[in-house]
């Protein structure tokens, strides 16, 4: 795919960090539509940024025909995202602990350890046909 | 994400504007830090006012700007730490690493 494309809540992206904005604008501009405070809405942007970011760059590897997917629901007072890539999937549990003090000045492997700060919940299926992440957050 | 950036009594101040998320805007930032290192600057101010938020590349770009500047004897400061980037110092422990000040004159005038 070369181009993004909106249906309904869910958003297909190609792996470009280039449309990580129309991602971006995207999710806020749904999540006001679910009524979602102005406070939440920066933390889901903040973990969802970092999924896709994973999802692109370490699950899809950046590649051209390889997408990322991502579906919002409204549960109640609730959101649930879902950011799925096409990428060979990852072993969660290699994640080093980022506030290990060897970890602390790496310039990179923070992103899931936000993610579970600032998110109610973290679920991570890992497949070598992909990886799929759901988030969800009370509002 | 926008990007001003000025010296003010040889202390380079960035000022990054919108969210750092990762991506062009992301190597933006990165690309005028490095280009003062390279000129030989060792003292930085980034001014995170405007900033809305930042994630973990935001965060991977302060704390690359900092060791490289701090293992040529410079030092990377911040200014105006907003609440949410606070909160993610906090949690990440990096509120331990960066010296940080209510105003950019206070930035500026601690190098003093």
């Amino acid at each position: 795919m070369d181009r993004p494309r909106i249906i309904g809540d869910t958003m297909i992206v190609p792996s470009d960090q280039e449309y990580l904005a129309d991602i971006d604008a995207f999710l806020e501009a749904t999540l006001r539509g679910f009524g979602v405070d102005e406070s939440i809405i920066a933390d889901i942007a903040i973990s969802v940024s970092e999924l896709v970011n994973n999802a692109m760059l370490h699950g899809n590897k950046s590649a051209a025909d390889k997408s990322v997917t991502i579906k919002l629901l409204r549960e109640n007072s609730s959101v649930k995202i879902t950011i799925s890539d096409q990428g060979a999937g990852f072993d969660p549990d290699s994640i080093e602990d980022p506030l290990a003090e060897e970890n602390l000045m790496k310039e990179i492997g923070r992103g899931i350890f936000i993610v579970r700060s600032l998110m109610d919940s973290v679920d991570i299926e890992a497949a070598t046909t992909g990886t799929t992440v759901t988030i969800a957050k009370a509002f | 994400m926008r990007l001003a950036d000025r010296e003010q009594d040889g202390i380079v101040i960035l000022e990054p504007k919108g969210k750092i998320m990762g991506g062009p805007d992301a190597t933006l930032l990165h690309d005028k830090l490095y280009e003062y290192i390279d000129q030989g600057k060792k003292k930085v101010v980034v001014d995170l006012s405007k900033v809305d938020w930042m994630n973990s590349t935001g965060l991977g770009i302060l704390i690359s700007g900092y060791t490289t500047l701090r293992n040529n004897e410079g030092i990377l400061k911040l200014a105006n730490v907003t609440d949410k980037i606070q909160s993610l110092l906090t949690i990440t422990k990096l509120v331990s690493v960066f010296e940080a000040f209510d105003s950019i004159e206070d930035a500026v005038a601690s190098f003093k």
